[in-house]
């Protein structure tokens, strides 16, 4: 059964404006939060299980914890909206339906850590949904929720909203400050990290927009409450963006006990793959995160059903396992060419790399061309390895984790499709005008038509 | 075509500025950037961005790095109608490919290149964050997303009724 927590009224008419939301319930817990201790809601953050939603799943409140507070310096939250992995448009839905919730996250996360001006950084692509929630935010100003003296509490908190102009690594957070502040988008060196140094050499925190939005839920039923949905590490509810070949591509939220078979099967999610194909490989949480066959994909080394959560997906390591990441979620059905799928994910990394980083400003180039001409039967044996010895010097190796990023997806096909790209070399011609299938298995995956 | 926001404009500028702290007006780039690329024909011309930098108070070299950094800013003419098609990954699996290439036939431009009439610019971008509901482009301000042939067609049509 999937738990809504967030998206419960994503679809009533007019959620996205102030009276329908308030009328909903909204911007109680600005109300509750207030009548609090900022300490005290760090510490019911920390209860909650909260991790990072953008992708790496740090806990929230230990984040917020880490924060500098000298005298007479200001402090900034800034709610990173830059959503751009391959495969995640999560961040999206939730602004552009729901802003509100967003703005309410913000106030309460901004009253908790001390921050009266605090910024949404988003991607520059997302003009319209910048226009809704600047839009929301003057409905939240206008009625008291923003501004001098929040509810007579002398909290005073101003927000506004950043439009970036198109760079991936401007998702990084370090990058993400550095553009806030008029700047290429170049990570910096940790540490010192924002907490101590950010925006304007200001303590600042950077969270995803997901991630700030549960501190609403978490708020008003309590960390207690939050804590007991999902299983394990993996607390509260988290959103899902599925694509590629399935019958109902969407936004998603899941309580995180369910497996990635009823993910993908059941119509309550995706619906299962088009035209009774079969499923090949997915990359379950963004295009960053290892690539799985289908058979690791939906039952783990040890021979359990896999589930969608943090630990569930990264069982086995990157030997057998994959990420939670994002939450991007990546179908390929048995027509698509792992192949190919890596070559455009390695063109979108060597655009995106910034170039401060020589082993990811060259690696991820020279790893796009190898792929290039493999995909177009123009490759040799020798390539493959090659490509293998390149990623491995990235990863790890550069300032940011978008090295890293780029690595993965190239080092995951090859660990798990190596005879794919050796069909690929093998036959030139063909590989043009055929497709290698599900060759890969010895026995198709067993799959139910529904679960 | 002279260089100089309207007041109105120079208002906004103003309200910009004043979101970030005190003397941090370089702050202000990127969302003035936009704004001086939509007011001044669609791209950003060497003497735009010194207009910027004197407006913010930055070095023009401050205000070229950020410009050539950021995918949406055009250092070169474009035409009236820009088409930014997605190539990555998800929209790959879905057709992506196609779409590119019957506007490359339909326009008869390649990528990159601006029809002969000046009204349209085919670009490929990277994952723009439509993987659901692809393929898609960027089409000004928003995505026109689950793109079709016959959707291209309509679009390209819909074009050509405003540009007249």
């Amino acid at each position: 059964m999937s738990r809504k927590i967030l998206l419960h009224n994503a679809t009533v008419p007019g959620i996205r404006f102030y009276d329908v939301y308030r009328r909903e319930g909204g911007y109680r817990s600005v109300e509750k939060a207030l009548k609090m201790q900022p300490a005290d809601i760090v510490e019911e953050v920390k209860k909650s299980g909260l991790r990072g939603r953008g992708g790496a799943g740090f806990p929230t409140g230990l984040k917020w914890s880490f924060i500098a507070k000298p005298e007479g310096v200001p402090r900034h939250l800034v709610c990173n909206a830059d959503e751009s992995e391959p495969g995640t448009f999560k961040d999206r839905y939730l602004m552009e339906f729901i802003p509100h919730l967003l703005i309410e996250g913000m106030i309460v996360s901004s009253y908790a850590l001390g921050s009266n001006v605090s910024y949404i950084y988003i991607r520059g692509e997302y003009d319209w949904i910048t226009d809704i929630l600047e839009e929301a935010i003057a409905e939240a100003r206008k009625n008291g929720w923003l501004g001098k003296n929040i509810l007579g509490t002398g909290f005073d908190c101003e927000m506004y909203v950043h439009r970036g102009a198109g760079a991936y690594i401007c998702g990084e957070e370090t990058a993400l400050i550095e553009s806030l502040e008029g700047k290429r988008g170049n990570p910096r060196i940790k540490p010192p990290f924002p907490a101590i140094k950010g925006a304007w050499d200001r303590p600042t925190v950077v969270n995803n927009v997901e991630t700030l939005a549960a501190i609403v839920p978490i708020i008003n039923e309590g960390a207690d409450a939050y804590a007991k949905i999902g299983i394990g590490k993996s607390t509260g509810t988290k959103l899902m963006s599925a694509c590629g070949n399935i019958n109902k591509p969407g936004v998603y939220e899941i309580d995180m006990t369910i497996s990635v078979e009823e993910f993908i099967y059941s119509d309550e999610y995706c619906g299962g793959i088009p035209n009774g194909k079969r499923l090949k490989a997915c990359i379950p949480g963004g295009s960053s995160v290892p690539i799985l066959p289908a058979n690791l994909l939906l039952t783990t080394a040890k021979g359990e059903k896999r589930l969608m959560n943090y630990e569930s997906l990264s069982d086995g390591g990157f030997t057998t396992g994959t990420m939670m990441g994002s939450g991007g979620f990546i179908v390929l059905d048995e027509d698509q060419c792992v192949v190919k799928h890596t070559y455009t994910l390695a063109r979108f990394y060597r655009h995106e790399s910034c170039g401060q980083c020589s082993p990811c400003r060259e690696g991820t180039g020279w790893m796009e061309k190898i792929l290039k001409n493999i995909e177009e039967g123009k490759g040799q044996l020798s390539d493959i390895d090659l490509l293998w010895d390149i990623q491995r010097k990235i990863e790890g190796n550069t300032i940011c984790p978008l090295g890293d990023a780029a690595a993965w997806p190239v080092a995951a096909a090859i660990r798990h499709f190596r005879d794919e790209f050796e069909w690929h070399v093998l036959n030139p011609e063909k590989c043009r005008t055929e497709n290698y299938g599900l060759a890969h298995y010895a026995d198709p995956v067993y799959v139910p038509a529904a679960v | 075509m002279e260089i100089q926001f309207s007041q109105e404009k120079l208002n906004t500028v103003n309200e910009i500025i004043s979101r970030y702290p005190e003397g941090k007006q370089k702050s202000a780039l990127l969302p003035v950037l936009h704004l001086a690329q939509t007011s001044f024909g669609g791209w950003l011309d060497v003497p735009v961005m010194d207009y910027v930098a004197s407006l913010l108070r930055v070095e023009p070299i401050e205000v070229y790095e950020v410009a050539s950094f950021y995918s949406m800013y055009n250092l070169k003419p474009v035409g009236k109608f820009l088409f930014e098609v997605c190539q990555t990954g998800p929209c790959m699996l879905n057709g992506s490919d196609e779409i590119i290439a019957y506007i490359k036939q339909k326009l008869n431009i390649a990528v990159g290149e601006t029809s002969a009439d000046g009204l349209f610019t085919l670009k490929t971008v990277e994952c723009l964050g439509a993987c659901g509901y692809a393929p898609m482009m960027q089409f000004g301000k928003t995505y026109r997303e689950h793109l079709t042939k016959e959707k291209i067609d309509s679009i390209i049509e819909e074009c050509k009724s405003t540009a007249n």
